[in-house]
């Protein structure tokens, strides 16, 4: 960092900049700067002041930068974030009041009172105000590509994470739920993936405080208290997140009080949780059947000795005794959610306080995640001048409890033996088989696993009124502080006859101060606005863990440590900074013509020594409103028309705190039965290394048509990233195995686009749909600077990044087919493979690039009807044109000894199956039986009522809705598994608590306003 | 008050500016792992040897590949793989066929040694530093032999198995890619140079009978002593073509009078059935001070379970080397057994009928077992023998080494075998020693060498006519079967083609394609490739 210098001073005032120690240029520059604003003062005279606030006549919610016009004079005033305003008018004066998506109004001045100013909505959308990063725009003045998720997907849902509401929703967002595990999350992916080895992730930002890198999990967001969410996703909109803008940004909203009469809101459901989708094992006759066929294909000469493998298995055969394992691992999943929430306000003091309890009993025995939030938003106007207010949290998750293991539940013999003669879990089911466990021993061992996240953010908003009309300051510092505690113990009844114990705990402590500036002003047509920030973040991150084995009996689980007889701890530590400076221009020429001008510096700490760790990402976007045109006022078709185009750069920090230093690492080696501490060689470090960048283009249009019948969005896009961080591979002669390096390049082109349409609208009846595609083509450009391919880690030039190289599997071998010419060790019932380079026999160089597994195309698809009071939302997603390896139909070595699912099958001599191997095929290959995981999903349909007020009244409520909600309802694939979406590993492979079958909720619920 | 408030806000944002915009603001403290620069004292090193020893474990330890020990015994003369039992990593090992420059075993081993290497240079230059305070030189010069014995042994196995290989003495401090490989006779002077200093600079062992846990310079018993460097120095004179050099290493090991032949009933199996050699073998006998007079270098192990640390991996010794008896219904997996295998390799039929007379101790049942008997009480057939049926014999009931026997009754499945590694013990001084005669044509001494080794075996003397070089590596897998790495003594004696086409002959998973260009192992690909800017050639015929 030698080469910093302070060249940004936003968050300064006039005489502490002054007597700075600035160089010259940049001080001539803020000077020059101030002058032109203070000229540009008006001095108003024999005047009076007026105040009101503008709210939606319908919503009641209010309308921010409406324009507020004293007609025929030079004064004009915008309303703020309450939807208020104030400005100087003269007896007999009018106000015209206008704001885009309302119907303009024309009042007379009240100077007493404090003016209620409803405006009619014409088109809600366009009016809508967006938050976009250190701000908020209305919808029409938007440069960039900023996608709101709908409102319709943050209520009446059954899910516990946020992500899970947005999945599919949103043109140019694909979200993965990869398992249904109770208090999992997803993965997000926006515009397809640029980065090779780092990071792939969005930049979450919560109530414009950074979320994401502070050590908070998205479960710690409720979703009852989400307002909005949006998602920036070109380079234009992202810019201003610099080196964490790569991988697009998602601002999330929470709820904020307004002014009017509290309103204490309670919502509510419950409901069933079951397996959506049942991969059925085989049944007892057929494993029996299996085993034979399996004896067979394995020792054709010799007759099999035993009807089944195992003692245990043998004994349970002859009584007659079978275990329906699936069965016994699962139970009726319950979820149940509950919110209460107060939100009200006057001019003065606004608040919203909300408290949640959700509750999931899992589908699989001894799944559970239970969470419970608090959240309080405040704003208080201090004085005319000062408002100030706070965004506090927290969040409580708990994932306890020792877990069934599902994979081998399905795997498990019929025969096996669940319960000794004692009554506990036998632990060998198919003693003397002993590598499958009894999948119920999890439900003997203890587990917890919680995270609390407290998280408490503040501002101070000064508006100088005296010094400069339209200047804002903004103070935020945020804290951020989460703790996660983990426990388990294994033992004797678990299978460890030691007794295992380990417990952990980490705490991360997050801060950031954020000094915010703002001007915005208007001249006839010109409209300014200006945003500056500067802002520092520091993450401070600790871990201690411990664990001990060799306990005298299992009573005391994790609680005392001490009591086993060896022991290890492990500590770790680190710590992140983060320097910003941020500045954007936004330019309108009477709404038709808008410019946005951004620039970030970014200093991030895990930058190589060997650079200033600073980098610059700018960005430019011009947006033309055609539908303001003279010449467009004729055309009654197009209600709105509007065209943007962006280009900018935005980075990725990519590197892992400490990636650039060269370490060495501690080992143990034990010396006369001491443990003795030694070091080695770890990390080869590399000072050089920098932030990757994306470079964005942005081509986009919005349109409304037939008086808003039809809406929409159009957005292509093209991104070249280059300076990839990846393992630059040496020879390990040197004694490290790769150096990281910023090397690689990638492209990403796509289209998205959203359509909003109201297809039938009666009195009674009305159907809406909104559909939502996009596209994603994404190429690997070069990789080390030399456009070779990197076999090993299948990363090949002119591909997607995520591909499967594998062979291509042609069928099976059947009796008798000549496999000399392809395939001359291939015995019957072996997959047949193509032998690509034509050798006449199957080697690692008839592997191919097979296909990709980001989707080539994803999709939702909304629709909405309105009867009455009736309304039926349904919503399809779809997920189209990926392949992943299907793990459900490997079984390596072990088909004898584990029970299979029936819809896979297999090969017998008889039934010549010519996609499924014999049993005897163990796979010397490592073939990953690469799918087809195309999905369309009946995700969500909500069926709800809404009372009508004649009914409220008599119920003295303020509003009432009850509905049903249905996730997860159907699921169109050719995948053969237990769903294509969830991802599983195979024993002993990856997390096996993630092979947990995909759920359906059924919930019912209400939510209900006092009055 | 508007005005106060604005200077007060202002002042603030100026204090958080400035302290925020101080220059260390994004420098990086690594607050959980060595900088390098620091371990340059006393401590430091003495941490920096123990490193190198827990990677010399990770070579036996290595466990991802579970075949890995039958890449160094399988397709050799004294085991082959059961077609049921094979994992993969050895496989290109006995169908060689499929040994190309791809080989995971070839890979690890090059990667394996090059580390030991780097983390031996880096000690080795900073001992080497004019300007270390605080250490005596001899302090110094002991850490710098331990450092070399341990960059001696991985270039020896670097030359046993690939030739002549790149040298690196330093660490390097930026990327390089322009290696070539330095003739052979470079390597070996290296080796040479470095063991030399070893046998020189590293220390002296207890005396004989000593249960010290610590040499005599206090450090632990399993530290480097200038012993092993002199059997290593044997070797590598013995593979450079120096028999005269390696005889007198021998000697000076077997005149030192600090070790003595195993030839009486010792350790925590004294009074249970056995031999004084399958005494040997015992997890709890096999350290010097724990009774074993022939041991000149043991690696310890310690089950994790009270030792934190006490294995680097999962070593599969004993899951290789066992038979599958458990899969025999009505056998139950125990200790005297030795617990769980799964015969990855079995036996040759050489080894099991025609190696050994019958009087020899190392064939004595307790050394090799043939005859299993049932031993699941309650079973019909308790205390039976179990019959010879077809493929039973050749792994579920398979002969095999008693050596990597190890039950723990806690971990019956036990992924991990857990007892020391004797690396270095007398028996084998006596047979480089009679190697070294024979080269010399002094056959009387070299069967007066081997008859030493055969007298405690309780076998029939040899005369000095029949000493051949293949009697010599037949003692050596009668005395050091599933001990020594049969792969590299057949490899470092030109051997390996003659003596397994001979000897290993079954007709199940046969040995196929083995010829002369298999005395060395392919260079990694990877490695010439990613040696871009110099030429890293490859054996010939790979």
């Amino acid at each position: 960092m030698n080469k910093m210098n302070c060249k940004f001073i936003w968050g300064k005032l006039p005489n502490e900049i002054i007597s700075s120690p600035f160089r010259p240029a940049s001080r001539l520059f803020i000077l020059g700067f101030l002058l032109i604003i203070f000229s540009s003062l008006n001095a108003f005279g024999q005047v009076k002041k007026v105040a009101g606030t503008v709210t939606d006549a319908e919503t009641n919610e209010p309308v921010i930068s409406a324009t507020v016009l004293v007609k025929g004079k030079k004064a004009a005033a915008t309303t703020d974030a309450q939807g208020n305003f104030s400005i100087a008018a003269s007896e007999g004066d009018v106000l015209e009041i206008s704001s885009v998506g309302y119907k303009t109004m024309e009042v007379s001045p009240d100077f007493n009172l404090t003016m209620q100013i409803k405006l009619t909505a014409t088109n809600r959308e366009l009016g809508a105000v967006v938050v976009v990063g250190y701000g908020t725009r209305k919808r029409s003045d938007v440069t960039g590509s900023v996608a709101s998720v709908p409102k319709a997907r943050l209520s009446q849902l059954p899910v516990t994470n946020v992500l899970h509401a947005i999945e599919g929703s949103v043109a140019g967002v694909n979200i993965t739920q990869t398992s249904s595990v109770p208090g999992s999350s997803a993965s997000v992916l926006i515009r397809g993936q640029n980065t090779i080895t780092a990071g792939t992730g969005p930049f979450i930002v919560v109530d414009g405080i950074p979320f994401s890198k502070t050590g908070a999990v998205t479960n710690d967001i409720n979703p009852n208290d989400i307002a909005s969410i949006e998602i920036l996703k070109d380079a234009s909109a992202t810019a201003i997140y610099g080196v964490n803008g790569a991988n697009g940004v998602i601002l999330i909203t929470t709820k904020r009080g307004t002014t009017g009469r509290p309103v204490i809101r309670y919502n509510a459901y419950m409901g069933f949780d079951n397996i959506a989708h049942m991969l059925e094992p085989l049944s007892p006759q057929a494993y029996v059947k299996k085993y034979a066929d399996w004896w067979k294909q394995v020792n054709p000469t010799q007759t099999q000795t035993n009807v089944l493998p195992n003692a245990y298995e043998i004994a349970n055969y002859n009584a007659g005794k079978t275990v329906d394992w699936v069965d016994e691992a699962t139970q009726q999943g319950i979820i149940q959610d509950h919110n209460l929430s107060i939100s009200g306000g006057t001019k003065e003091v606004k608040y919203f306080l909300s408290g949640d309890y959700m509750k999931q009993k899992g589908a699989v025995k001894g799944y559970q995640y239970h969470r419970a939030s608090l959240r309080a938003n405040l704003d208080v106007n201090v004085t005319d001048y000062l408002s100030t207010g706070t965004s506090l949290s927290y969040a409580n998750n708990n994932y306890d409890g020792g877990r069934v293991n599902f994979y081998l539940a399905a795997a498990m013999s019929p025969y096996g033996t669940e319960y000794s003669s004692t009554g506990a879990y036998e632990i060998y089911p198919m003693y003397p088989e002993l590598l499958y466990a009894n999948p119920m021993l999890g439900l003997n061992t203890d587990r917890t696993d919680r995270s609390n996240n407290l998280t408490g953010n503040g501002y101070v908003e000064i508006k100088p009124l005296g010094l400069l009309k339209g200047l804002k300051f903004r103070f935020n510092a945020g804290y951020t502080y989460v703790t996660t505690r983990f426990g388990s113990y294994t033992g004797r009844n678990a299978n460890n006859t030691l007794g295992a114990a380990n417990a952990s705990s980490s705490e991360t402590n997050n801060w950031v101060i954020e000094n915010i500036l703002t001007y915005n002003r208007s001249w006839g047509v010109h409209q300014i606005d200006f945003t500056g920030l500067y802002s520092a973040q520091e993450r401070n991150y600790f871990t201690f863990g411990a664990s001990a084995t060799g306990f005298i009996n299992d009573e005391l689980s994790f609680n005392r440590l001490e009591a086993g007889a060896t022991q290890t701890a492990t500590s770790y530590r680190d710590k992140y900074d983060l320097l910003s400076q941020m500045a954007r221009v936004n330019y309108s020429y009477d709404g038709r013509y808008l410019l946005t001008l951004t620039a970030r510096r970014d200093g991030s700490s895990v930058m190589g020594a060997n650079t200033d760790k600073y980098g610059v990402f700018p960005s430019a976007a011009l947006a033309w409103n055609i539908s303001k045109e003279r010449f467009m006022q004729n055309i009654k078709l197009v209600d709105n028309l509007k065209v943007r185009g962006s280009y900018g750069k935005s980075g990725n920090e990519a590197i892992g705190v400490y990636g650039t230093i060269t370490t060495e690492g501690t080992v143990r080696f034990p010396f006369g039965g001491a443990s003795t501490i030694g070091v080695l060689a770890s990390n080869l470090g590399n000072a050089d290394l920098h932030w990757e960048s994306s470079n964005t283009f942005n081509a986009g249009v919005d349109f409304s048509i037939l008086k808003s019948r039809i809406t929409g969005t159009i957005d292509i896009y093209n991104t070249r990233t280059e300076g990839l961080l990846l393992r630059r591979n040496l020879p390990i002669i040197t004694g490290y195995s790769f150096v990281l390096d910023n090397l690689g390049k990638t492209k990403n082109n796509g289209v998205e686009v959203t359509l909003n349409t109201v297809n039938i609208t009666t009195k009674d009846f009305k159907w809406e749909s909104t559909i939502n595609f996009s596209s994603n083509k994404n190429r690997i450009v070069d990789l080390y600077g030399d456009k070779k391919d990197d076999l090993g880690n299948r990363w090949f030039i002119g591909q997607p990044i995520s591909v499967i190289y594998d062979y291509k599997m042609a069928g099976v071998w059947q009796t008798g087919e000549d496999r000399s010419q392809t395939d001359p060790t291939a015995k019957d019932g072996d997959l047949k493979f193509v032998d690509m380079n034509g050798d006449k026999q199957i080697t690692a160089a008839d592997r191919i690039v097979l296909g990709q597994t980001a989707p080539k195309w994803i999709g939702g698809l909304t629709n909405t009807f309105h009867y009455k009071n009736f309304h039926l939302n349904v919503f399809i997603q779809t997920f189209q044109g990926a392949i992943k390896n299907n793990v459900t139909l490997t079984y390596a070595d072990e088909a004898g000894r584990m029970n299979l699912p029936v819809a896979t099958g297999y090969w017998t001599a008889e039934n010549k199956n010519n996609t499924r191997p014999s049993l005897a095929y163990t796979n010397s290959r490592g073939y990953g039986y690469a799918s087809d995981n195309s999905y369309t999903r009946i995700k969500d349909v909500t069926l709800s009522y809404t009372f009508s007020q004649n009914i409220l009244d008599k119920l003295r409520l303020g509003s009432l809705t009850l509905y049903a909600s249905g996730r997860n309802l159907y699921t169109f694939t050719d995948w053969i598994g237990w769903d294509p979406e969830h991802n599983y590993s195979f024993r002993g492979s990856g997390d096996w608590t993630n092979n947990y079958p995909i759920t359906r909720s059924i919930v019912f619920g209400a939510n209900v306003t006092l009055r | 008050m508007k005005k106060n408030l604005i200077i007060i806000l202002a002042v603030s944002a100026g204090l958080q500016f400035f302290s925020s915009c101080k220059k260390d603001f994004l420098d990086e403290d690594v607050y959980s792992a060595y900088a390098p620069e620091t371990l340059t004292d006393s401590l430091g090193f003495e941490a920096s040897i123990v490193g190198l020893h827990n990677h010399l474990s990770t070579f036996f330890s290595y466990s991802d590949p579970q075949g890995w020990p039958s890449v160094w015994h399988a397709g050799t003369d004294i085991a082959f793989v059961p077609p049921t039992q094979k994992q993969g990593i050895e496989v290109p090992y006995y169908d060689y066929n499929q040994l190309i420059s791809t080989d995971g075993a070839a890979s690890f081993t090059w990667g394996w040694a090059y580390r030991m290497i780097n983390n031996a240079n880096i000690i080795i230059v900073n001992a080497d530093n004019p300007n270390l305070g605080g250490m005596t030189l001899t302090n110094k010069n002991s850490i710098s032999a331990e450092a070399k014995f341990f960059r001696a042994y991985a270039y020896n196995i670097l030359a046993t198995c690939f030739g002549g290989v790149p040298i690196s003495t330093a660490p390097l401090t930026a990327p390089k890619t322009d290696f070539v490989r330095a003739p052979l006779d470079s390597v070996n002077s290296l080796i040479i140079r470095d063991l030399t200093f070893a046998t020189a600079n590293l220390t002296d062992v207890t005396a004989l009978g000593s249960t010290n846990k610590t040499h005599p310079n206090g450090k632990p018993a399993s530290r480097a002593n200038k012993y092993m460097a002199m059997q290593l120095l044997a070797e590598v004179y013995l593979r450079a073509n120096k028999p005269d050099l390696a005889e007198q290493q021998c000697a000076a090991i077997i005149s030192s009078g600090k070790f003595a032949l195993v030839n009486a009933r010792y350790g925590i199996k004294a009074s249970q059935p056995g031999d004084y050699y399958s005494d040997m073998f015992w997890f709890g006998n096999e350290r010097r001070y724990q009774g074993n007079r022939e041991a000149i270098w043991v690696m310890e192990q310690e089950n994790p379970t009270s030792v934190t640390g006490g294995i680097t991996n999962n070593p599969q010794q004993r899951r290789n080397w066992g038979a599958a008896y458990y899969q025999i219904t009505g056998m139950t997996i125990c200790d005297s057994l030795g617990g769980r295998g799964i015969a990855r390799m079995r036996l040759t039929d050489w080894v099991v009928y025609g190696l050994y007379e019958n009087n020899d101790v190392r064939n004595s049942h307790y050394n090799l077992r043939r005859k299993f008997y049932y031993n699941t009480p309650g079973n019909p057939n308790y205390g039976l023998q179990v019959p010879y049926t077809g493929a039973d014999t050749v792994f579920k009931i398979a002969p095999h080494t008693t050596k990597w026997y190890q039950y723990d009754p806690n971990d019956v499945f036990g992924f991990a075998m857990i007892k020391d590694f004797i690396l270095m013990r007398l028996g084998e001084t006596y047979l480089l020693q009679a190697e070294a005669q024979f080269r010399q044509n002094k056959f009387t001494e070299a069967a007066a060498s081997l008859n030493v080794i055969r007298a405690r075996a309780n076998a029939t003397p040899v005369t000095a006519g029949q000493v051949t070089l293949d009697y010599i590596l037949d003692e050596r897998a009668r005395e050091l079967l599933a001990e020594e790495n049969r792969r590299m003594t057949l490899m470092r004696t030109g051997t390996l083609v003659t003596r397994t086409s001979t000897r290993n002959v079954q007709t199940i998973n046969p040995v196929l394609g083995l010829t002369a260009k298999n005395l060395l192992m392919p260079i990694p690909q990877s490695e010439i490739n990613l040696n871009k800017d110099a030429i890293l050639e490859q054996n010939p015929g790979y």
